[in-house]
């Protein structure tokens, strides 16, 4: 186990995707409304895509056509490649494949020591 | 064991036969001959002109017009225990005014109702409308669901919006308001990208490619996850696509549900549970590769026998669906899908030939 300084809190804004290097992995790092902050391996378990190039948004909802709100509470990371959904609160796809299975970004743990946030890996 | 025929087509001998059923000023316009229909909009060599050379009647009117020759034909030759009349003229391929649309679905469904469906406990209705005007189309879904052999709402393939669309909405909510289903069958309208091709096959080989959007429009639209008691059926649209529809679908929603938050099912399972296929025309695959297909279709409850009385590309009961199908299989796709889909009973007596 290896303990990674891979920069600081305030290089997180909200909403944002910032990848950092952890010793060789490439890992992608995200700061929720919650101010907790989550890092993912960098590559999409679907095809293997960069996932620094995607982007976040609120979890889209809706129980009519064409009346859609946001959750402000579920953030979502956007794959680059084929837009699957994942969430940044556990990683989980939001929809499931037709075997009820759900891909799943691979986590790392992260501490916060003052404004350094390191990731083990 | 009993047949639920699914697509049998029915006809009025001319425009005239709804005149008594029509109001002014449509019914002076119909009888004086101001309007007197469409002409097919091709010219494919078949030997009965698009309908089965052996459809004849005494008189020489249309085929399917003629209630003794389908009886003779179709209904008492295989023995059906029901058949679902699925019209011939359908208002809503009309691109016209529309009051005298609204009209003409209003008398054609008076027509059936008088002329065809009094005649015969085996038939199933089917409420046909002008769907360019929705309010009113739904007004006339009220109308006519309480006749008792009604069971479903016609929706004939158009070139323009497909059913998906919120325009066709309330036709959907009177259909669930009354418990109909939902049918879909092809129409002169019904083309490919290049339009309908220059020859019989081609555009025969087409027609599954007007149906396959109607399936993809009413589910990204949300039709199944608003309207949970509709059951949705396509007609003489081909089967065999249905993998491809299920599973295109499905990665698209994986890929594209940020848009579409009101789908809450994959649409493959949408499919599975509430979308029907009628099997006519059958393509000529083994009895292997029919048990393959319906493997792949993940359930053996999506498939209905019809014949497509009286087209000329007709399927025979006794020969179109392959004797070499397990008989659990041939009795749902014969009758047991399409029972469950009109929500009806089998007669007794075709009852207890089934439990033989």
């Amino acid at each position: 186990m290896a303990r990674h300084t891979v920069c600081r809190v305030q290089d997180l804004p909200v909403g944002e995707i910032v990848p950092v290097n952890a010793g060789r992995a490439r890992l992608v790092l995200s700061r929720l409304k919650t101010g907790e902050v989550k890092a993912y391996a960098g590559r999409c378990p679907h095809q293997g895509a960069y996932l620094e190039f995607g982007c976040i948004s609120d979890l889209t909802e809706a129980e009519r056509p064409n009346e859609v709100s946001v959750d402000p509470s579920c953030s979502v990371l956007r794959c680059p490649w084929h837009g699957f959904e994942f969430s940044l609160e556990n990683g989980q796809a939001v929809v499931a494949d037709d075997h009820g299975r759900f891909l799943k970004l691979r986590p790392f743990d992260v501490q916060i020591e003052g404004d350094d946030v390191i990731v083990v890996t | 064991m009993p047949i639920i025929d699914t697509d049998v087509h029915e006809s009025f001998s001319s425009l005239q036969d709804l005149v008594p059923y029509l109001p002014d000023p449509y019914k002076s316009w119909i009888a004086q001959g101001a309007w007197r229909g469409i002409p097919q909009p091709f010219c494919y060599t078949s030997p009965g002109n698009g309908n089965r050379a052996d459809v004849v009647t005494d008189d020489g009117s249309p085929v399917a017009s003629d209630y003794d020759l389908m009886r003779k034909q179709v209904l008492d030759e295989y023995d059906l225990t029901y058949a679902v009349l699925t019209g011939y003229f359908y208002p809503t391929m009309l691109k016209l005014q529309y009051g005298l649309g609204t009209a003409l679905a209003a008398a054609y469904n008076d027509y059936c109702a008088e002329h065809w469906l009094a005649k015969d406990d085996r038939f199933i209705g089917s409420i046909q409308i002008f769907a360019r005007d929705p309010q009113a189309a739904a007004r006339e879904i009220d109308r006519m669901a309480d006749h008792p052999q009604m069971r479903q709402v016609m929706l004939p393939v158009v070139d323009d919006i497909a059913y998906g669309d919120p325009t066709y909405r309330p036709i959907f909510e009177a259909a669930d308001r009354n418990e109909m289903m939902i049918s879909f069958h092809h129409t002169t309208h019904a083309q490919g990208p290049y339009g309908m091709g220059l020859h019989y096959m081609e555009r025969r080989a087409l027609l599954p490619v007007a149906l396959m959007p109607q399936v993809i429009s009413l589910i990204v639209n949300g039709l199944f996850d608003n309207f949970p008691r509709l059951r949705f059926m396509v007609l003489e649209g081909g089967f065999s696509w249905l993998p491809h529809v299920m599973w295109r679908l499905d990665r698209d929603y994986r890929m594209g549900r940020v848009e579409v938050p009101w789908i809450k099912k994959l649409p493959s399972t949408h499919c599975r549970e509430r979308l029907k296929l009628s099997t006519q025309p059958t393509e000529d695959i083994s009895a292997e590769n029919w048990v393959k297909l319906i493997e792949l279709m993940g359930t053996d409850e999506i498939l209905v026998f019809s014949t497509d009385y009286p087209h000329f590309d007709f399927d025979s009961p006794n020969a179109a669906i392959p004797r070499g199908l397990p008989d659990d299989l041939r009795e749902k796709i014969f009758w047991k899908n399409a029972a469950a889909f009109y929500d009806i009973d089998i007669p007794p007596a075709a009852a207890s030939i089934a439990a033989e």
